[in-house]
């Protein structure tokens, strides 16, 4: 399904030349060192009330790092609703809850085209799992209410021109973001949730200054590791200590649940400290 | 949404299906145990114009199609690659077989009649069985021809029968035994010439190489959809029983073999490789996803206690409406025993590992299920 409406680029993405510098054989950049500590999550920017023609807003911006050429995550959220639902549909006891995620044309390193493609509506369905449990839905009987989200600059880093795979653990970083700053907008909208939900990401990580003992690490960021066993991305509500969304992708042995759980147990850690932005930026409001 | 689709059960109906499936040990409206699946037939090799081809059909009606098609393609160069082919070059089969694959080589879709290809849940079930097949990098690795060229596969999904369950099972399961009953022509050319085949379609290996006796090494992932209910697990559920789910895990398991494994193998492996050498199968845990539960949409039950049609005033004194009243607020969120409330919420951490849990163990429904693959004919 190509999209004619409007003026594409071309499909097929070109990497730029790398030059060998005085002839020296060109080497690999000092590979990037994750500083943080392995259960600190990145600082994190929330503000609420952003778009003032939706019923409820909100931005987040993840901290980028020192060095040039790497983004954090940037995302907007606008919610639009509750709102009837048109004529024609069918009668629902509950709210409609339809997500909407997109990645702008711009955020990554390879360009999106305007229509969303299947990892963005895959994005879609997870978050809408994540947020489903958190509406008290049956307040809002014959109402439907929209969650778009667009992702103004993804986390990547523009140095390196290599290949490395990295989008599969890039989307976990997306969509946790997506439903911390989905969450935030709810509020906003003053829409009834039984908690604040937030996503929180751990990985398994191998690095290579280790002596290749896998470890956990909270919020990775794919580029700093040499290689990911493991990740999985948590929706979580801290005061019902409950998880509406959970997400594992990785190859570990079904022998080893251990791992598995410690894994999930640091992705709720990770989730405890996005909320805990979440609550504040939601207290500033009322403020 | 393919696991939302409006069930038409009542309230009633709902909370009388939940309450007898929370029982110890659950009834299930079939009568099959907790871990049983439905019964099926499979079949394998049905397509004559593909590389490898499986339909299953289930015992309630529910039918399923997998075709797999393979095509040669040329690899794009890597940007650190400065090698310079030279065809004089002796290059052993290792090197070749070294080379990294990429997950663009595999093409899956899913087709479900009454559902449009870019539905949400159509693309969420495409995404959930590419993501088990392409999670160890496994299988790219068995598509390198030689450092210039490799197969790119086309798996096409079909559910021939409408949605009657979450076909998520069903599918998985088709894909895996056409995978298995996939084979590709055998390559006469050697090193990194241009791939030259044999014509002969009876020479030709599978992409899931067996041993002398025709036991398969390796196997592709199967995704099996597991829910609790109360304090019980249900593997395999109907539409109906999906419909009561607290919480539905679809959990990507795979199975490698001894043989096979040691290129896959780093680290943390190495310590239960022994213990479970003797016992030929190794399973992986390779993707879980939370599947919402259509529960979650079901109309609630109206309590006795709040219905106007049992003496109940609909309207409070002073007329204000329920709706403004603290007290209607408060009864909205009490359970009421056998009145049907759809879950709220979600699910506590450790019930999500106690489904992981059942699965994975030995001899769990993971083992049960890759044992029964075993008894399929694959021709």
């Amino acid at each position: 399904m190509a999209d004619r409406r409007r003026i594409n680029g071309p499909a097929g993405a070109t990497i730029p030349p790398v030059f060998d510098e005085d002839g020296k054989q060109y080497e690999h950049k000092v590979a990037k060192i994750r500083d943080r500590a392995p259960t600190a999550i990145r600082k994190m920017f929330l503000k609420t009330g952003v778009t003032p023609s939706a019923s409820g807003s909100a931005y987040l911006e993840y901290e980028s790092s020192a060095k040039s050429g790497v983004s954090g995550l940037k995302l907007s959220c606008t919610v639009h609703g509750p709102r009837s639902l048109p004529r024609s549909s069918p009668f629902s006891p509950h709210i409609v809850l339809s997500t909407h995620v997109k990645y702008a044309p711009f955020a990554t390193k390879q360009r999106r085209g305007y229509l969303r493609d299947p990892s963005e509506r895959d994005l879609g369905t997870h978050l809408e799992t994540a947020l489903r449990g958190a509406i008290i839905a049956d307040r809002w009987p014959k109402s439907g209410v929209d969650i778009i989200i667009s992702i103004i600059e993804g986390d990547q880093d523009r140095e390196t021109s290599k290949f490395q795979g990295d989008e599969t653990w890039d989307m976990m970083n997306a969509l946790s973001g997506c439903i911390t700053v989905a969450s935030a907008a709810l509020a906003d909208a003053g829409i009834d949730c039984v908690d604040t939900v937030a996503g929180g990401v751990a990985a398994l990580v191998q690095d290579t200054s280790d002596d290749s003992t896998p470890r956990i690490v909270l919020d990775p960021i794919p580029s700093e590791h040499e290689k990911i066993l493991g990740a999985c991305c948590v929706a979580y509500l801290p005061i019902r200590d409950e998880v509406t969304n959970l997400w594992f992708k990785g190859d570990l042995p079904a022998s080893d649940i251990d791992l598995y759980t410690k894994l999930v147990e640091s992705g709720i850690q990770a989730s405890r400290n996005g909320n805990r932005v979440l609550v504040e930026c939601l207290g500033e409001t009322v403020a | 949404m393919a696991s939302q689709q409006h069930v038409l059960l009542s309230p009633a109906e709902l909370a009388y299906l939940h309450d007898s499936l929370s029982l110890t040990p659950p009834l299930r409206p079939d009568g099959r145990s907790p871990t049983q699946y439905r019964p099926l037939s499979a079949e394998t090799g049905i397509l004559p114009g593909t590389n490898g081809s499986a339909r299953i059909c289930f015992a309630d009606g529910t039918e399923a199609i997998v075709g797999v098609k393979a095509e040669v393609e040329k690899t794009r160069r890597k940007w650190d690659d400065d090698t310079i082919y030279d065809e004089n070059k002796e290059e052993t089969r290792e090197e070749a077989e070294g080379a990294e694959g990429s997950s663009d080589w595999v093409e899956l879709t899913v087709e479900i009649p009454g559902f449009r290809d870019d539905d949400s849940s159509t693309v969420f079930l495409a995404a959930m069985l590419s993501e088990a097949l392409l999670a160890d990098g496994g299988f790219v690795r068995r598509l390198v021809i030689n450092r210039r060229f490799h197969w790119k596969v086309y798996l096409d999904i079909l559910l021939i029968s409408p949605p009657l369950s979450y076909p998520l099972p069903l599918l998985s399961l088709t894909t895996h035994l056409a995978l298995l009953s996939t084979r590709l022509p055998r390559l006469k050319s050697e090193g990194d010439e241009d791939p030259f085949f044999d014509d002969d379609w009876a020479a030709a290996p599978y992409l899931y190489p067996r041993s002398s006796n025709k036991k398969v090494l390796a196997r592709p992932p199967v995704t099996l959809l597991v829910m609790a209910v109360g304090n019980n697990i249900i593997f395999d559920p109907a539409k109906e029983e999906l419909a009561v789910a607290d919480v539905a895990l679809a959990v990507s398991v795979g199975d490698v073999s001894s043989s096979s494994s040691s290129s896959s193998s780093e680290g943390e492996e190495d310590v239960d490789m022994t213990a479970e050498e003797q016992e030929g199968r190794k399973l992986r845990l390779l993707s879980i996803r939370t599947v919402d539960p259509p529960s979650r949409l079901t109309p609630p039950g109206v309590p006795n206690a709040t219905n106007s049609a049992y003496g109940h005033a609909q309207v409070g004194e002073g007329g204000k409406t329920k709706q403004q009243m603290p007290e209607a607020r408060a009864a909205e969120s009490e359970a009421v025993e056998g009145v049907w409330k759809p879950p709220r919420g979600g699910a506590k951490a450790l019930v999500m590992a106690a489904l992981v849990q059942k699965t994975l163990q030995r001899g769990g429904v993971a083992d049960e299920v890759f044992d029964a693959l075993e008894g399929v004919d694959l021709g």
